[in-house]
Parts: structure tokens; sequence; C-alpha cells
């Protein structure tokens, strides 16, 4: 038994938390955040070279064979700073499922994402689906030449920059993962910005024509592709939060010991200090749920998934009461839109709302 | 990182469960399993087949008789204590008093005390408290004034643990009166036959008989039973209680009871009541990974400190919101309560089994949030040391 992070992955945690410190203060973040990409496609260059897009991936596919602790300390870094480049939606949404898949043109795409030269994002929320990410009422059917897609997607997160699509649908009954080009005709993208600053796309697939080369993958391995890849993903995303908690916890001690009334430091105040004391146990105990779900990510199935769910449960509700704590002590000031503190609370509910709220998960947990 | 236990730990695990299963005396087992109140002769029982085994200086050094055991093996021990139901080693003489005197004690007063705290000879309870100083221990008064060879003892001390089966007590006491109060106090070590010595009963609200008054009324005691220096009490006192910080969470008991839980639960379909109970489990959940990452740094060489306060806190609210779960459950059958004479002419009460019990347990865990450093105290200790506010 041993819950310590190794050298590297401490050396990993070093770099990354250095490249954040120096390199993505809150102004500069402001400011990609304003730019018509949304994101800046020089620090995503420079994340190319560095090592980081390529981290998770199988050393076949050209990558460093990573598990879950390494993103997980990359994504907890990500967090304390509201990184806002497609890491999750490019690398690990579509990254996994490529890298993870029998699919014979993988290691190529892989090529071209790890470069940074493309984006891909995943399309597999419709309407109705209701955090069943397998449910889907797109169609593959066959055609002379191929097949065609026909079906409308949702929620696809970094939708509007990506150059391809990995869609699920469902062919003779059967899910089915398969990749397009963005530009293909019948593709449709209404983009919608997202309440943490990023963007998501609504992608309507009209009669697009897609070959047999394109199917990544059908059947069960369709499923547990699915299922394995949000799963880590739900676990990234916790990470981060846990990232997001620990600088709100932070940021507001250091601003209730700055923050003079009646004469003196508003941090005297032991309301607030117990309120403090109670944000910082709420990351740390989502802290433990993450090496419980980091550990168990071997595990089987449902052992893995009940930690996932377990995590998720709590870091939906422990962030959203940290975030909140944090914007009520830093007074008015917490609730300026100037301040970094209210863009920890909206990037707190974000991630509650993704794969999954803290509601669903507990149920998830309850009935698994 | 690595979940797994190395094989010589699971070698270990088997011959602590070895022992629960073999040498755990039966008669214990039976009362505990069965929510009977165990007696002072089944507590003595209990401890002595421990230390039978070599096993009642889990925590000490091998130097004065402990097992020398890593952190790991501890934490399995007192896990599958906890996981077998069985009650909770008493720590007043094996994890207080006896680092005390191995640290801080001389080579006689090593060879006095310690083989019978090691042999259960010798029933501990511990004289901190005070009707004037609780979370504030440092303002006591209890006197020890310096008569020739003695010293006289005057005062009283309040919520002493089973101070009504106890041989000695290990005080603290005021030998000086200084500017700075936790200067003048001194670690004394009494008998508690000492002529002077009186034990009061304080019933607590589900009518048990635990904690007591204790007053001391010129009460001689040598001064060679004084531990260390005189004065520097509060000195040996901040030692103890770091050394008790392991075990406190009690997630193992938890888990046990919270197996119970889910079992009648699932009887009730009471959908509301399994989310309750979903989500303390994973509360559970996260206070086991708490205290592993403590156990994993202090294995690795590093120092925890005042994080482990968090131990306390969530291990004490999730023991109370487990009492309070049961009493849920019970639904109407709450009402009824045994107090400590039983149920008068009902042989067995109505309603299930679990629902007589279930206000007494949760009323008599409500002392878990307030001693030992009271939740609040420890969160000013995590604001201070932690937060650096």
């Amino acid at each position: 038994m041993n819950l310590n992070y190794s050298d590297e992955q401490q050396m990993l945690r070093d770099q990354v938390q250095k490249f954040c410190e120096s390199d993505y203060s809150f102004n500069k973040r402001e400011e990609i955040l304003r730019s018509e990409l949304g994101y800046d496609a020089d620090l995503w260059k420079l994340f190319s070279e560095l090592g980081w897009l390529s981290l998770p991936f199988s050393e076949k596919n050209g990558g460093f064979g990573y598990g879950p602790v390494e993103l997980s300390v990359l994504f907890e870094e990500f967090g304390k700073v509201l990184i806002v480049e497609p890491y999750l939606s490019t690398i690990v949404l579509s990254g996994t499922i490529l890298d993870k898949s029998n699919y014979t043109n993988s290691a190529s795409l892989l090529e071209e994402i790890t470069s940074g030269s493309s984006q891909i994002s995943l399309a597999y929320l419709e309407d109705g689906s209701k955090n069943d990410h397998t449910s889907t009422n797109s169609n593959l059917s066959k055609s002379d030449t191929g097949y065609v897609l026909n079906g409308t997607k949702g929620l696809v997160l970094n939708g509007g920059n990506a150059d391809r699509f990995i869609v699920s649908a469902k062919k003779d009954d059967e899910l089915t993962l398969l990749i397009v080009d963005a530009d293909k005709k019948g593709i449709s993208v209404n983009t919608y910005p997202t309440i943490d600053g990023q963007s998501c796309a609504e992608i309507t697939f009209e009669n697009v024509d897609v070959a047999e080369s394109n199917i990544i993958a059908t059947g069960l391995e369709a499923v547990e592709l699915l299922d394995n890849t949000i799963s880590l993903a739900t676990l990234c995303i916790s990470a981060e939060s846990i990232g997001c908690m620990t600088a709100c916890y932070l940021k507001t001690v250091e601003y209730t010991k700055g923050r003079e009334q009646f004469g003196q430091p508003i941090s005297n105040f032991q309301v607030l200090q117990h309120k403090m004391v109670d944000m910082f146990i709420e990351s740390e105990v989502c802290k433990s749920l993450l090496f419980k779900a980091m550990l168990e990510c071997e595990s089987e199935a449902e052992t893995k998934f009940k930690s996932v769910s377990a995590l998720k449960a709590q870091i939906g509700k422990s962030g959203k009461a940290v975030a909140q704590d944090a914007v009520q002590l830093h007074g008015g000031m917490g609730v300026s839109d100037e301040m970094s503190i209210g863009h920890y609370l909206k990037k707190l509910i974000a991630i509650d709302a993704l794969f999954g709220n803290s509601n669903y998960h507990l149920t998830k947990y309850s009935q698994l | 990182m690595e979940i797994n236990f190395t094989d010589a730990d699971i070698k270990f695990r088997d011959e602590v469960r070895a022992y629960l299963k073999n040498d755990y005396p039966a008669h214990v087992r039976d009362k505990q399993n069965n929510g009977i109140e165990l007696t002072k002769q089944d507590m003595i029982d209990y401890h002595k087949s421990i230390s039978a085994k070599g096993w009642m200086g889990y925590n000490w050094p091998e130097e004065y008789g402990g097992t020398g055991w890593s952190s790991t093996q501890i934490y399995i021990f007192q896990t599958e204590f906890g996981l077998a139901g069985c009650p909770p080693l008493l720590a007043f003489g094996v994890s207080m008093v006896g680092p005390v005197i191995y640290t801080f004690g001389n080579d006689e007063q090593k060879a006095k005390y310690l083989p019978d705290i090691l042999n259960f000879d010798t029933w501990w309870c511990q004289g901190y408290s005070e009707p004037g100083s609780g979370s504030d221990l440092a303002s006591l008064k209890t006197k020890a004034v310096k008569d020739g060879d003695d010293y006289i003892i005057n005062g009283s001390k309040t919520w002493t643990t089973l101070a009504q089966n106890a041989d000695w007590i290990f005080c603290l006491v005021r030998t000086e009166t200084t500017q700075i109060k936790q200067e003048g106090i001194s670690f004394i070590l009494i008998d508690m036959k000492t002529p002077g010595i009186e034990v009061k009963p304080i019933i607590t609200i589900d009518g048990e008989h635990e904690v007591n008054s204790v007053f001391f009324t010129d009460v001689r005691v040598p001064a060679e039973n004084l531990i260390g220096e005189e004065g520097k009490g509060w000195t040996y006192a901040k030692f103890l209680l770091a050394h008790e910080r392991f075990g406190i969470a009690g997630v193992a008991n938890s888990k046990r009871s919270l197996n119970t839980l889910k079992g009648i639960v699932k009887e009730l379909d009471n959908e509301e009541l399994a989310r309750k109970v979903a989500n303390l489990e994973i509360n559970l959940s996260s206070l086991e990974f708490t205290e592993l990452r403590l156990l994993s740094a202090l294995e690795n060489g590093a120092h925890p400190g005042a994080e482990s306060s968090i131990l306390k806190i969530r291990g004490t609210e999730i023991q109370q919101e487990l009492t309070e779960l049961f009493v849920e459950a019970a639904g109407e059958y709450a009402l009824i309560y045994p107090g400590p004479h039983g149920h008068g002419d009902n042989a067995k009460p109505a309603g299930p089994e679990y629902a007589a019990q279930s206000v007494s347990k949760y009323l008599n865990m409500r002392k878990t949030s307030i001693y030992g450093g009271s939740n609040e105290i420890q969160k000013n200790i995590i604001s201070k040391h932690v937060l650096g506010v």
C-alpha cells in the first residue's frame, strides 16, 4: 500500500505548476477567452512540445502510456488556474477512444492531435439521452457507396473548433462509433458559449456519407470504449475540480488576511476561519475519493464505476459549497466579474453538470 | 501508487484474524454482537487475552516491551479489530500514560508501571478536564503543593471515563501559579485507593454511567510519582495528544455499523433513506482514504500534522450520522427507550431489535464531537496550523 506520488509524477506536477504560475495569469486567460478561437493556439503547440498532449496514449501510438494518476496531476494543476485549452475534448475524450480501439487509422489520427495540428470532438449526447451515454437516435444506414449518417448531437465540447467528429450512432441496432470530417457535406454546426467561458456545439448530420473505413468500433466494443472513456474523463474533471477548490480556499485565505474591517483583518473572525477550514476539509475529502478512484481504475467494471460515481457525486456537492463560500467570503468583490473567484464558481458548476451531476451519480452509486 | 498491502502485511493480517477467530474471548464476542453491555470483568478478560498474545503494546517500541509494529501494521491491527466488532482497546494505559512514562519517566517509573500496563494489571483513567476547564485545558486549577517528600493535592476532575473501574489516575495538576498558565502544570500519577479521593458518577443522557467526577481532598501523593520535570506537564500532555491521532477516525467500526444499516434499509424499501445511506457510505470511503493517505505519508517519512484533525472531525460526524440513520430507520419504534435498567417486565421490546437501542446509541454518540478536543477546537487547530490564519 503506497499512496505517494512517484518522483516522475512529482516532476510532471512541478512542470505543469511552473507553466500555470508563470504563463497563465487570470488576465492572460481573459484575453484568450476574448479571442475568436477561445483558446490559445500557441500554448496548445507548447503543450504538444512539452509532451502533455501524448501523456495518456499507449506507446504504440506514440504516447507515454501514462494512466489516470498522471492525468489527474495535470488536471488538478489545470484547475488551479482554470485552463481553457481543449485538453478534455480532444485528448481525453476523442484521443482515448482512438487509442483504446482497434481502429486502423488511430495512430495517424493520434499523431495529428498530439502534434497540436488538429482537434477532434466527441459527439455522443442527444436530446433525451438523459446521461445514458450509449443511448442514441442517430442512425447509420447502408447506402450504395457505404453508409449515410443522420442525427443531431448536442453539447459537443469544443465542437466549433473541431476538424473531425467522433460520432455515436445506431447501425442495425448496434451502437457504432465513427469518425467524420467536420467539413463534410450535410454537417451543420451551431456553436454556443458555455458557463465556464468555453464553447460547445449542436451538430446536425443530414445524409452525411460515411465510408466503412470511418467506422471505429461497433457493438460491445463501442459500448465499452464509451463507458471507459467517459469514466476516465469524469475522473479528470473531478481532479480539475479539486484544483479549483484548492485555489478557492487558498485565494480566500489570502483575501481575508488582507481585507480589513472593524480595524482588523477579517481572517481574525472565527466564523470565517471555520468556514475556510470547511472549504479545506471538503477539498481534502474529495482528494481522498480521487485517490480511491485512481487506484481502482484497473479493478473490475462495477468497482471502478462505483468509485468514479462516488467521486463525481462528492465533487459536485463539495465544489459548489466551496466556491459559494469563497464568493461569500470575498464579499461584494466575490460577485465582481473582474475577480477570478466567481470564475471558479462557474467552472465548478460546469464540472458538476458534465457527465452526470452529483444527484445523478448518487443515484447511480446507490444502485450499483 | 499501489492500493494492495504487501505479502508480509497480508500475512500479518491473517495472524490478527487468527486471534479474532481463536483467542478473542467468546463471552465478550457474544455480548458485543448482541449489544449487551460489557462488565468490568469482561473488559479485563478481553484485554488480558490481547496481553497474552503479546500485543498490548501494539503501538510501543520493542525496547519497552511493545510490538515495534510499523504504522501499517498498527492500522491493520485496529482495522481488523474494528471490522470484527471488538470494543476499542482502552486507551488510557497503553496509548496515553504508557508513552508518556517511557518517553519522559525515569527508570524506576518505567520498571514500576510499564509491565502492569502491558499485562493489563492496572486500569488507568485520565484526570485532565475540570469543571471549569474543558476546551481551555490549561486553565485547570487542581493544586499540588509540595510537603516534604509528598505533594498534597486538592481539587476536582470531571468527565473521567470509567474512573469507577480504575486503579490509577494520571493527572494534570497545578504546581505553581504562573503568568503563562501552561507553565505551572505538572504530570502526576495517583493511586485511586489513596485516602481523600472520592468518585461520583455522572449519568449521561443515554442513561449510562460511563463518566465521573473525581474529588481530591488533601490527597497525599509521593513526589516520586511526578513524571519528568515539575512545570513541564503541559509539554507531556501535548505529546500525549499527538500520540492519539491514529484510529480516532473509527473507520472500521463505522464500516461494520454501516453494513448492518444497509441490511436494514434494504428490507425497508425506503428510497430516501437509501440515498442518505449511500451518501454516508461515500463519506466513509473518503474518510478511509484520508486515513490511508496520512498513513502512507507517515510510512514515507513525512510527519502529518494538523491535517489529522480532519480524521477527528469527519470520523465523529460520520459516527453520529450513522446513529441518526438507525433512529430514522426505526421510525415510530424509536420511541421505545430501554434506559440502563433494561425493558422492565418486557423481556423483548416491541419492534425490530435494532430499534430499541437506536436512540441510546444516538444519545451516547453526541459526546464524540465534544471530547478529545471538540470539533470546533479541531477547526481552530486546522485554521492556525494548516491555513496559517
